[in-house]
């Protein structure tokens, strides 16, 4: 053991005399509070939506209520339109409807993921899911495109480059700069010695970064309470990330090469598993499991609600003809006929987002079969997955949503049907929007195919470090 | 440099005894880089890798525009097939409009993958585009996408730095740095040799990708939409500004390389630039842009527009802009009822109101557009030092995947929709007698479909005036930086 902290001991004094440590781990320790920073005010905007949006909608709710009241009373003379009467349940379920939201989770500031191009807030109405679903949040294309600094890009990009340029050239710069046969005769035991020095050197990026992050999330997210198990999730995470790279800089300077090759080698393996990997991969799902038609749904419930159109036509001409001197009420005729086109579109897009959402799922499925090569990408998904902003969660979000449409569906076809008009009583016990599904993280297949390539890459760096010769 | 002394002895002419240096120089370095078995393997690596890109792009596109143009026909036969009814609830069905695929978005998407791809053109709204294809894509997908652009924008000028870092330090190291300059080689013509050398990479680099992609755009053969000649001059535009963009990249290794002690501080330098442009200038500066021109939120950007709206009439009859309109109508054709009025009040009122909404929409879809171009401005405002800001909006502009380029196809949309809303309005104007009135297929035909030509060359010039002087500052900036590196250039 007392050469292990020899080794230690001496490489903390040696990498804290390099300016260039210093200001290495200064951009650290400032990138990563920046991100959380901006994790943040992210977090802030996305709540600030969440309640202007139910201010919103309880006004809404309140003006179609005192509508009525006037209505009942008698207040109000006119003949209202059924697109504004809030007695009809087919214009209102389809026309009003309810916000259905996802609201961040504690760590949510940790990373983007999906929630920049997921809406967090979806109008759900009795219309089928194609008029709602779809909507987006606005922002700039080119900001989506840019991405943003956010604390798993941090880990996952940037944590690797700071560990490779402290830890690459360990072993083969002492060995250029005829340091290293005198390093090594000095230990009793050469190998525990090499362990000092490189867990010296990697311990200094990981406790900066898990230091700043406990720092970062006890000043930023004042709002809500992190929770421990998630913060510890995290950290594991990114402990086991940072191994992988701090192994794999061993196993390439175990190799016994000079640190030109060690550093070219090693950005080259970065490139691989942080870009082009997860890139090839996004690309070949691309190309092997197109992506749905969108438009095909929206051309169907089209040519389903103009087919169902056409019926109700005939339905009523026939009814003018057998009764010629019934008194057209276009009042009833115009729901009967919104509700038939409504509830046909809606059988057609349901049938075609369930395909949809089979095909997506061999896209992913193809996807998980492929990830493991980038331990860059399954990090990625792990921290995501912490944050709340990933596909577990947008899926999740996406069953409520479904479950809450039937509701809200339920509630106002069974009125609708029957040509109920819509009470006080209805509008005080209108369906709310509950998130039922909540999956406990789950990240123990992205963390083991972490850990696999590491447990090799630290059978490889031992056998190199063990015949380490000057 | 055998052949350097050689052709020293032979000089005649200072002109001729340039060029004779300059050859020499761009020979050897080009042999150098020949022999070099690592360098031609990336360089294979990334010809290859951007041919596979351009091939999926290319894929991906044919069965896009496939998608749409079939599409478009079959929204086409349900907007003549309504049968017969009131002209005003054939504006609420609508039409709806495909974007046609840019046909070089298989060199550079740009935003497609984040902007909507159809509208839906209805009656009293402008509506935002809808489906974007990043929210099928998933997780993997937010790491970036394989596109020739992105290969060219981020790993090409790694290999550009790996060739160039050890130009003058590793001439320095080997002891023929001071053989050459006591030769009387000029360190700026040593500088320019090496660079054009580079340059011929570069384009070594570039030339099977123009090629490949002019073959494609060639048998994309979309020429409703898009003109032929008018996307080969934009490939063209598209890969000069590719050469001035990693010409830049070979003057700052050039100039590393001449200031730095040794080769190994020059290519950490130039590494740090490397990812400093590469990853962190974009999102950095995006997340600054954010702050600096807010946007609306989508729940903001729709209460204004219905805070406008809430002042136009709409089919509210109550409302006081109603009664003040129906006086007017009265007063002027000089009748007293509705009813004595020898047009369609109703097709008046429609028409009155989507008059009102049409300044409504442009009022606010327009600040919004403003704002984006804000931050695109800001964006691509250090491109002169972080090249990367620069050229990502200009080969977008010249690929027709910007947002601007998306923003003239929704003005394009939104046209349409408005011709459709007057259409109908006109007839119900001219010929609506009653409520009842009810018009038919002739009319839907009547209706043009929505029809898309993409803009010019001339748009994408001149909404990309930044990024081009940008994209210039970064190759004068990094050739004075490099001149003024080699000016005390060291021997030993």
């Amino acid at each position: 053991m007392s050469s292990f902290f020899a080794g230690f001991r001496f490489e903390i004094k040696i990498l804290l005399r390099e300016p260039i440590v210093w200001f290495t781990i200064i951009t650290l320790f400032s990138l990563t509070l920046f991100s959380l920073y901006n994790g943040a005010v992210r977090v802030k905007i996305q709540q600030d939506i969440l309640s202007a949006a139910q201010g919103d909608a309880s006004k809404r709710i309140d003006g179609q209520k005192n509508l009525l009241a006037r209505l009942e009373k008698g207040d109000v003379h006119e003949d209202l339109p059924p697109y504004r009467d809030p007695r009809n349940a087919v214009f209102v379920g389809s026309n009003g409807g309810q916000a259905a939201f996802l609201k961040p989770e504690p760590l949510a500031l940790v990373a983007v993921g999906l929630s920049d191009i997921f809406p967090q807030l979806l109008k759900v109405t009795t219309a089928s899911k194609d008029t709602f679903l779809f909507s987006d949040e606005i922002e700039n294309p080119s900001n989506l495109l840019s991405g943003s600094i956010d604390l798993a890009f941090v880990i996952v990009f940037v944590l690797p480059i700071v560990i490779l340029a402290l830890c690459f050239n360990l072993i083969s710069s002492e060995r250029e700069q005829g340091t290293l046969a005198m390093t090594l005769a000095a230990a009793h035991r050469p190998l525990a010695l090499i362990f000092g020095k490189i867990i010296a050197r990697a311990l200094l990026p990981i406790l900066t970064i898990i230091v700043t992050t406990a720092v970062g999330l006890f000043i930023f997210s004042d709002k809500y309470t992190p929770v421990m198990t998630d913060c510890l999730l995290l950290c594991a995470s990114i402990l086991l990330y940072s191994s992988f790279w701090v192994v794999l800089a061993a196993a390439i300077d175990g190799l016994g090469k000079n640190s030109a090759f060690n550093a070219l080698t090693l950005l080259g393996v970065w490139v691989i598993i942080t870009i082009l990997t997860p890139a090839g991969i996004n690309a070949l799902a691309g190309y092997i499991y197109p992506a749905p038609s969108r438009i095909d749904m929206t051309l169907a419930a089209r040519a389903a609600s103009t087919d169902a159109d056409k019926e109700k036509d005939a339905v009523f001409a026939r009814y003018k003809e057998e009764h010629p001197e019934a008194k057209r009420d276009r009042s009833k005729e115009a729901s009967l006929r919104r509700l038939a086109s409504q509830e046909a579109a809606f059988i057609q897009v349901e049938g075609i987002i369930k395909q949809h959402d089979l095909q997506l799922e061999h896209q992913q499925e193809f996807t998980k079969k492929l990830d493991f090569l980038s331990p860059a990408l399954l990090t990625y998904q792990a921290i995501v997955e912490i944050a709340g902003t990933g596909t577990t969660r947008y899926r999740g979000f996406l069953d409520d949503i479904n479950s809450f449409h039937i509701k809200w569906r339920d509630f106002f076809l069974a009125r609708a049907k029957t040509g109920a008009s819509l009470t006080i009583d209805d509008y005080n016990s209108l369906p709310k929007f509950v998130s039922l599904t909540h999956e406990p993280i789950n990240i123990f297949r992205p963390l083991l195919g972490v850990f696999i390539p590491t447990m090799f890459a630290v059978i490889i760096a031992f056998i190199g470090l063990k015949r380490c010769a000057p | 440099m055998s052949q350097l002394v050689l052709n020293s002895n032979l000089i005649k002419s200072n002109s001729a005894r340039r060029s004779n240096i300059l050859s020499a120089i761009i020979t050897k370095e080009l042999r150098e880089m020949y022999r070099d078995r690592r360098l031609v393997a990336l360089s294979l690596f990334i010809v290859i890798l951007s041919l596979a890109a351009i091939l999926f792009g290319f894929t991906e596109n044919s069965r896009l525009a496939r998608e749409r143009v079939a599409a478009a026909k079959a929204d086409q036969l349900l907007w003549t097939g309504q049968g017969a009814k009131n002209p005003h609830a054939a504006a609420h069905f609508g039409q709806y409009a495909f974007k046609p695929v840019s046909p070089l978005s298989f060199i550079d998407p740009g935003v497609n993958p984040y902007v909507g791809t159809s509208v839906w053109l209805e009656a009293h709204k402008q509506n935002e585009t809808q489906f974007r294809s990043a929210r099928d894509k998933g997780l993997a997908g937010r790491l970036g996408g394989l596109s020739a652009a992105y290969i060219l924008q981020t790993i090409a000028p790694l290999l550009i730095l790996l060739v160039s870092f050890m130009s003058f330090t590793g001439e320095r190291e080997n002891g023929t740095l001071r053989q050459l300059l006591s030769l009387g080689v000029k360190p700026a013509e040593l500088l320019i040799g090496k660079a054009l050398s580079f340059n011929i990479l570069i384009l070594v680099l570039i030339f099977p990708l123009v090629a490949f992609s002019a073959i494609a755009i060639a048998s994309f053969n979309n020429t409703i939409n898009f003109s032929l000649s008018d996307q080969l001059v934009r490939l063209i535009i598209m890969a000069l500004g590719y050469c001035l963009y990693l010409t830049g990249f070979a003057f700052l290794g050039l100039g590393f390389s001449a200031i730095s002690k040794n080769s190994r501080a020059a290519l950490i330098s130039l590494l740090a630039f490397w990812l400093i442009n590469s990853f962190l200038a974009p999102r950095l500066i995006t997340d600054i842009a954010r702050s600096y021109a807010p946007t609306p939120t989508a729940l903001e950007f729709r209460s204004a527009i219905a805070q406008d709206k809430a002042k136009t009439f709409g089919h509210d009859e109550t409302h006081p802009a109603f009664v003040l309109f129906r006086n007017e109508i009265l007063k002027k054709y000089n009748v007293a009822r509705i009813e004595d009025l020898p047009v369609n009040f109703r097709g008046l009122q429609l028409h009155r109101d989507d008059e009102a909404g049409y300044q409504i929409f442009d009022k606010h879809f327009s600040a919004l557009q403003e704002s984006f171009n804000r931050q695109d401005w800001l964006r691509t405002a250090p491109g002169f030092l972080f090249p990367i800001l620069a050229i990502t909006p200009f080969s977008m502009a010249f690929a027709g995947t910007d947002s601007l380029a998306q923003y003239d196809f929704t003005l394009t949309a939104e046209a349409h929709r408005r011709n459709i809303q007057n259409e109908v309005s006109d007839n119900i104007i001219n010929f609506a007698h009653n409520d009842s009135y009810v018009s038919g297929p002739e009319l839907w035909k009547r209706i043009a479909s929505f029809s898309y030509r993409s803009p010019s060359i001339y748009f994408a010039l001149d909404h990309s005036l930044e990024a081009i002087f940008m994209l210039l500052s970064w190759v004068a900036v990094t050739i004075i930086f490099a001149l003024l590196s080699v000016r005390n250039l060291r021997p030993i």
